[in-house]
């Protein structure tokens, strides 16, 4: 049976944002550009069965991304913008990739008998959980949700 | 004369999962390139929630004057509805309804062998199963939301050849239940 969080990691490791900087799984001591995988549990009672015996399920996961921040007003000349804009800016990006991986039907290996339906982020915009101001430089904690629906045919009748 | 049904093979009170009455459709395709046919099956019911064998059963009743009452059933006509029947990669049956759909030949509609299978009865290797020739096989609509959804209802015909089943698949091996 195929490990779906090593398949998870295995596929985020081609992000850009991600494969050059340190990942994490659940744990964590932040630093400045540090992204952590963090898992969730799915209510079994959101699980469509089928009459074959397959189900669909659901597998969801954030990524949580650190950026350091800046107090600085906005420079206001065109052009110009500030490190925390930047940095929005490039987990976007994060965001992006995972929707154009979904696109083009390019998705983490969980194995023969879970055949993946679709997968997407909860938000078109990374969420911003706050600002941890006890370490330094401040570290703003930015999130995507990723939810995956994928075809669960273990318990299907041909393959029972 | 000794009994020969076959007890359902569960512990006592347990009940049987939906996936343990499976159908599966056989119709003969043309092979390409070929003059050929070749005969294709299918097991039914990926992706659908639900789905039940309707008899519609024709009956006529009538009560004498001590008021019993009596019901005659003249025949069943059963059906089988699959919604949603959704377009999927890979599935034959999806692609030769749809081929049928476009070119409207509705007379090819009429020529599949269904197998009711009941795992629930019988044992590995020989699961009990009733074959029905001459069924159709019609689609009611084709669309849907996100997905292409093309519900379609299975009509049995009753012509009907008891046996048993040695696997649940495509490649599965009717056996004609022996009458002595």
């Amino acid at each position: 049976m195929v490990d779906k969080n090593q398949a998870i990691i295995d596929f985020l490791l081609d992000c850009p944002q991600i494969a050059y900087n340190p990942l994490f799984f659940n744990a964590i001591k932040a630093k400045d550009n540090d992204k952590q995988i963090v898992t969730q549990s799915d209510d079994v009672t959101l699980d469509e069965k089928y009459i074959d015996g397959s189900v669909m399920k659901r597998f969801t996961f954030t990524i949580i991304d650190f950026r350091s921040v800046v107090y600085q007003p906005l420079p206001k000349v065109a052009g110009y913008t500030s490190e925390n804009v930047q940095e929005m800016f490039d987990v976007q990006g994060m965001l992006d990739w995972v929707n154009e991986q979904a696109e083009n039907e390019n998705y983490p290996d969980f194995g023969t008998n879970c055949l993946i339906d679709s997968m997407k982020t909860t938000s078109n915009t990374p969420n911003l959980n706050g600002v941890d101001t006890s370490v330094t430089p401040a570290l703003a904690k930015y999130s995507i949700s990723i939810q995956i629906e994928y075809l669960d045919t273990n318990k299907a009748v041909w393959n029972s | 004369m000794a009994s020969t049904i076959k007890q359902i093979n569960l512990k006592p009170g347990q009940r049987a999962e939906r996936k343990l009455l499976v159908t599966v459709a056989e119709w003969e395709e043309p092979i390409s390139g070929t003059t050929g046919v070749e005969t294709v099956r299918e097991v039914m019911g990926v992706r659908t929630e639900d789905s039940a064998i309707e008899y519609n059963p024709d009956i006529q009743e009538s009560t004498d004057i001590l008021g019993n009452n009596y019901t005659d059933v003249n025949k069943t006509q059963p059906s089988q509805g699959f919604d949603p029947f959704l377009i999927l990669g890979g599935s034959r049956l999806g692609a030769f309804l749809n081929d049928i759909r476009r070119r409207n030949a509705l007379s090819e509609l009429q020529a599949f062998t269904m197998y009711i299978i009941t795992v629930f009865v019988g044992s590995e290797g020989q699961y009990e199963a009733e074959k029905h020739v001459d069924c159709s096989i019609t689609y009611d609509s084709i669309g849907g939301d996100a997905n292409v959804n093309f519900p379609i209802t299975v009509h049995y015909s009753n012509k009907i050849t008891t046996g048993t089943v040695d696997k649940i698949g495509a490649d599965l091996q009717f056996t004609p239940d022996v009458t002595i």
